[in-house]
């Protein structure tokens, strides 16, 4: 199918993060099947799916926004903490949290946005909520062309 | 060359029209004329890339055009006057500076200006600077050293964060004339003026009083640049606020020497406290809540809304749900047989398409979303408008249960819809938190 005349912006985020994405699932294919189930292999194929959609939207933002840096960072050094988990049981990590925050602060419904938007557990609650209005419009963009792929695929 | 020394009779002069140089012609004035020689003698030295020759001719034409092929920012005078019809800063300049400072807006932020500007004075650096950015930074430094060092003590005067010069807009003062940056003029004229009054503990705004005052008397509009406007101005653009500003005009407010560091001048209100804790506390509270309302206009179907706590009960489902569509369709990514032959084009052209015929269709607006729950998924070429795309595709999972996800999903209609929670087994596995 022919694009009838549409222009696309290459520098838009959403350009961007659909080649990131896209290139990222080309090298996923593996059409070897894995010995494990097929439940299973759909699974871990999926989390590694959304891995990518995460890293490849959070790459196409950049070092600009606390969370996406806060996202990379997550992403990078997941593997590390999976080892330290498992290997070290006993060695415990503790977390310190940074910012005491203003005690005005609604407890359970912040608590919460922080937990949900990468990066929160460490920020005002204004800039907590700027965090939080730019990771709603790239969470956004990123359902849509994901949404796009998989009807591109589906058809 | 005499262009150098002329200028520095020209600087003494008060500056008037010597920022108005980098237009580069059209000038009643003689002065600039002696300026623009003295930058086109050095630009002479650099040989612009099209040739030298259209620079040293006799009339400004070419160089008019030249600026319209390589840039220039000062050299475009009457051929550009077009363009400036509407500049961002619509100064009421006497001739020829519309020219430049409009061109000079447009590189406010540059970074490189700002070793320039202190190197430069007063050739509306930022013009003059983009000439020299394509023709080597130092030797331009050098150049000007050697022509004005005097204007020095007055350029560093204006301190490092300042960008281009925008110098019509200081015209009365010769000593600030070259500081640069528009916001750091009126900021100059407030310091001067605080002097004289007396300090008072409390922070105040002096953004809307003093600025709606040095612009009333300079007649222009610089604050129009948003980007120009440093963040430690804060905007309250109440009416009510302004109206009761307007009681305390008279009384001249002094930021002292705040006016350089990231501080919140707040005004306090007619009637409130102005202890500086409440001050502080309300600022804090404005701008959480000006957030709130840009997340309100965000999420949708949240116009109705008011109050802090439904509105994050809101943002918090929001989020929640677009993350769990991301896990649904990284799930059915994954089962999906990859096609060898991934155009980006055509995805994205289907995305623009389809985003143009239904906005807002993903996340299911619509309540009569649920006897169509395809519809987000092919709409885009409108020939298959009943075949739900997603279900012959699956027999991996159990369709009911994507049926279900799928509207669930779209049903969540952001309000809290316990539905959400219940999804199917599946969606037990489908966090949005990585592990």
């Amino acid at each position: 199918m022919t694009p009838k005349g549409v222009s696309l912006n290459p520098n838009s985020r959403k350009t961007k993060f659909a080649r990131r994405f896209i290139f990222a699932l080309s090298r996923m294919r593996n059409p070897i099947p894995v010995s494990s189930s097929i439940e299973e292999e759909v699974r871990t194929r999926s989390h590694k799916i959304k891995i990518a959609a995460y890293l490849s939207m959070a790459r196409a933002v950049g070092s600009r926004r606390a969370w996406s840096r806060a996202l990379l960072f997550k992403l990078r050094t997941r593997a590390r903490r999976h080892n330290m988990i498992i290997r070290r049981r006993s060695f415990r990590l503790k977390k310190k949290r940074i910012i005491k925050n203003d005690p005005q602060g609604e407890p359970s419904q912040t608590k919460k946005l922080r937990q949900l938007v990468p990066g929160g557990k460490t920020m005002d609650m204004c800039s907590l909520l700027e965090e939080t209005a730019h990771y709603m419009t790239c969470l956004a963009t990123q359902v849509k062309v994901m949404q796009t792929i998989a009807d591109h695929f589906a058809k | 060359m005499d262009g150098r020394e002329n200028e520095d009779v020209g600087f003494q002069h008060g500056g008037e029209d010597d920022l108005h140089c980098p237009s580069l012609g059209m000038s009643t004035n003689p002065l600039p004329e002696k300026i623009s020689g003295m930058i086109m003698s050095s630009v002479s030295m650099y040989k612009p890339s099209n040739g030298a020759d259209p620079f040293f001719s006799s009339g400004w034409d070419p160089l008019a055009s030249l600026s319209q092929n390589q840039n220039f920012g000062g050299s475009s005078s009457t051929v550009s006057h077009s363009e400036f019809a509407n500049p961002p800063y619509p100064i009421a300049l006497e001739n020829q500076g519309t020219s430049s400072t409009g061109q000079l807006v447009r590189y406010p932020s540059n970074s490189s200006f700002v070793e320039l500007v202190q190197k430069l004075p007063c050739f509306g650096s930022g013009s003059f600077s983009e000439m020299a950015n394509s023709f080597g930074f130092p030797d331009c430094g050098q150049i000007a050293n050697s022509g004005c060092p005097q204007n020095y003590a007055s350029l560093k005067e204006g301190g490092t964060g300042i960008t281009s010069t925008n110098g019509a807009l200081s015209r009365d003062d010769p000593q600030i004339s070259c500081e640069g940056a528009i916001g750091s003029s009126p900021n100059a004229k407030r310091r001067k003026r605080a002097s004289d009054s007396k300090n008072s503990p409390i922070t105040h705004q002096n953004a809307e009083g003093e600025l709606q005052k040095s612009l009333s008397r300079e007649s222009s509009d610089v604050l129009k640049e948003p980007d120009e406007k440093k963040p430690r101005i804060e905007h309250s653009k109440g009416s009510n606020l302004r109206g009761k500003q307007a009681g305390k005009q008279a009384k001249d407010t002094s930021s002292g020497d705040a006016s350089r560091e990231n501080y919140i001048h707040v005004r306090a209100r007619r009637g409130q406290a102005t202890n500086s804790h409440s001050l502080a506390e309300r600022v804090r509270r404005e701008k959480i809540s000006e957030r709130m309302r840009l997340l309100q206009e965000l999420v949708p179907g949240c116009n109705k809304i008011t109050g802090k706590a439904v509105m994050l009960d809101e943002i918090i489902n929001y989020v929640q749900s677009l993350q769990q569509q991301v896990e649904f369709l990284s799930m059915k990514l994954a089962t999906v047989n990859p096609e060898l032959n991934i155009d980006i084009e055509q995805i994205l052209s289907k995305e623009i398409i389809h985003s143009r015929g239904g906005a807002g269709a993903i996340l299911g607006l619509a309540p009569a979303m649920n006897s169509s729950h395809h519809y987000p998924h092919g709409i885009f070429q409108g020939t298959f408008p009943s075949i739900p795309s997603t279900t012959p595709k699956y027999p991996l999972l159990p369709q009911t249960v994507l049926d279900n996800e799928l509207q669930s999903l779209f049903q969540v209609g952001f309000n809290s819809c316990p539905a959400v929670d219940n999804l199917g087994s599946n969606a037990g596995n489908l966090k949005p938190e990585f592990q």
